[in-house]
């Protein structure tokens, strides 16, 4: 890929930007309440901004436009849960988090149940978050890769080591105002390239034009039902039961639960502020969720007038051309080619005919298109599986590689520099703040909680700082392992959310809202929760967001009965605990 | 001792007007999001 001198310069300056208002930005106390929570000095729309930018990684910009690119925008469901959660997480957790002056989330498990359930919660986050903060750090890794031709590893370490250095040094402070600036400058990017690539289509087909394309080809799928002719399909990823249910479930537990949100909310210099800040991503997240989606609709729209790759990892490419099954990859591709030219001009005549208002002609070319569709669809999944049997560890999948081969390929110098910036801003935006809520925790919930000896605040500032720096360390090694994960990154650190989201907002929900129930039955009822969620998992019998219910569901159920059966009436509340009015 | 000072909700009177905003806009978006759908399909 061609990086040009204005392409670089674009990417030095706005990242130098970045850095310098960080550092310029990130004075502040040198004690605990400081590097992580902000003095608890934030205002609201600081709070929001900090929430959007934790929550929308480089995966999001990524890969979310492939994924309307090759699924439809019906992915915008799974966000339909969130609002619910919004007012929930406003209604619940925010009160008693800022009661309680809590550092992290697990603190107040402590004084709900016992030191073990605030452990193994803790444990259970510090996991998944340091899991899936590793797969995020291979989705920008991936991308200077893919753009600048460096081998993997290289970029991996730069990624990982810049984080490292922006987070160790700057703390939550430095957290909240870079990722106010990152925000604004994604979204005015990724909005930038919606544009060029509807300037880019060809004379008399305008955003409209596009829209009726990708909606003839299946890709407008916003809201989709996940009934068949076979009744509900509970495989079915993406739907609007799944999105709203299951998607209430995963957000109330990333945003009631997950440390590197609620530290997000807790630097807010009241409640109030809180949740103002929450309330309005309610408000903001499904509408900017759905433009990102159409930016990948609209590359779709782009491709039926413009040569589509067959296939859009342009490093498996190479690799296929030189390899034993050359031959049997040009012959598909050669066959994609064809099919791609037959639907170019199925669509011109749909342009043609949606012009003319020919509701018959557009009736005949959708059915067409459609059918066309299915066919490149099929040419694809067979180039994909030549792929995964030529390259070992790769399972084919080139969903991550869609919206960067567009922009290396199309977009103008300059912009291809910009969107570069964006990928290494989304990733500083979410990838700080998961270091930074892996330290608070390793700091507050094991470190501080275990110590005999007290610390000085300094010293625990410095513990902080070093927490940081393994954190980053650990999560770089995830990445390099988690290169050839094919599936859409997204969706990876989705699943893995599913895996332990549900558990841990069980454990929250019996600890507010079931009284009677006490440590030793939701600690074992959480860990028989678990284990469910992965049997579940691992034997494929649901769609991976409705895991978040069955963790959810099962700790309230096993530590019901285990209290019952096992533990008895106790402990029936003898005072009201610190966290009730 | 000096009362407890009660900080003003933003906009709306009550916490609930904010949460039925926030839910009535969902449902609105999911409503002209079917239309969508069913239009350019």
């Amino acid at each position: 890929m061609n990086f040009s001198r204005l392409d670089w310069t674009v990417l030095v300056f706005t990242l130098l930007l970045i850095i310098v208002y960080g550092v310029y930005r990130s004075r502040t106390s040198k004690n605990l309440e400081g590097y992580l929570l902000s003095d608890r000095q934030m205002p609201w729309w600081l709070v929001l901004l900090s929430i959007m930018g934790t929550q929308a990684s480089a995966i999001t910009f990524l890969t979310a436009p492939g994924q309307a690119y090759s699924d439809g925008m019906r992915f915008v469901q799974y966000y339909f849960g969130l609002p619910f959660a919004m007012v929930v997480v406003c209604i619940t957790f925010v009160p008693i988090f800022h009661r309680l002056k809590v550092f992290t989330a697990y603190e107040f498990l402590e004084q709900r149940f016992d030191a073990k359930t605030r452990f193994l919660t803790s444990f259970l986050f510090l996991l998944s978050r340091g899991l899936s903060t590793g797969i995020s750090i291979v989705a920008p890794s991936m991308a200077l890769h893919f753009m600048l031709g460096w081998d993997f590893t290289v970029t991996n370490l730069i990624m990982g080591g810049l984080l490292i250095i922006y987070t160790v040094s700057g703390g939550a402070k430095a957290v909240a105002y870079t990722q106010q600036l990152q925000v604004i400058i994604i979204y005015a990017a990724m909005f930038l390239a919606a544009w060029w690539a509807i300037k880019m289509l060809p004379a008399g087909i305008g955003f409209t034009e596009a829209l009726h394309i990708g909606g003839k080809s299946g890709k407008l799928n916003v809201i989709t039902s996940g009934f068949t002719e076979k009744g509900f399909d509970w495989k079915d990823r993406y739907n609007i039961w799944s999105g709203i249910i299951g998607g209430f479930f995963l957000a109330l537990s990333y945003f009631g639960t997950d440390q590197s949100q609620v530290g997000r909310y807790l630097t807010a210099r009241s409640e109030q502020e809180s949740k103002i800040g929450l309330l309005m991503n309610g408000l903001v997240k499904v509408p900017l969720q759905f433009c990102i989606l159409l930016i990948g609709v609209l590359v779709f729209a782009f491709y039926q007038f413009n040569k589509a790759p067959a296939y859009f990892n342009l490093a498996h490419e190479k690799t296929m051309q030189q390899s034993a099954n050359a031959g049997e990859f040009a012959a598909a591709s050669q066959h994609y080619q064809q099919v791609q030219d037959e639907k170019s001009k199925t669509v011109t005549a749909l342009g043609n005919a949606l012009q003319q208002h020919d509701e018959a002609a557009v009736n005949q070319l959708r059915s067409q298109l459609q059918q066309e569709q299915q066919q490149a669809g099929l040419v694809r999944d067979s180039i994909k599986n030549i792929v995964k049997k030529t390259i070992p560890g790769s399972d084919g999948n080139d969903t991550n590689y869609i919206f960067l081969r567009f922009v290396g390929d199309y977009l103008p110098k300059g912009l291809v520099g910009l969107i570069i910036a964006i990928i290494f801003l989304a990733s500083w935006s979410s990838i700080a703040a998961a270091f930074h809520s892996l330290a608070s925790c390793t700091m507050v919930d094991f470190h501080k909680r275990l110590s005999k000896t007290p610390a000085t605040p300094l010293q625990e500032y410095r513990w902080s700082q070093a927490y940081s720096l393994i954190w980053g360390l650990f999560c770089i090694v995830v990445a390099q392992f988690g290169y050839n994960l094919g599936n859409s990154l997204i969706e990876a650190v989705n699943i893995l959310g599913s895996w332990f989201y549900g558990t841990i907002l069980g454990i929250f929900l019996v600890a507010i809202y079931i009284k009677r129930v006490g440590g030793h039955a939701v600690f074992i009822g959480a860990l028989m929760a678990e284990v469910t969620v992965i049997a579940v998992y691992s034997f494929d019998l649901l769609s991976f967001l409705w895991l978040n219910v069955i963790g959810a569901v099962g700790v309230v159920v096993f530590s019901g009965l285990l209290q019952v059966v096992f533990f008895g009436q106790s402990p029936k509340v003898k005072q009201k605990p610190a966290f009730e009015k | 001792m000096l009362p407890v000072k009660k900080e003003q909700i933003p906009v709306f009177r009550k916490w609930r007007y904010w949460y039925l905003l926030v839910i009535g806009f969902l449902l609105l978006l999911i409503v002209l999001f079917y239309f969508f759908t069913k239009y350019f399909a």
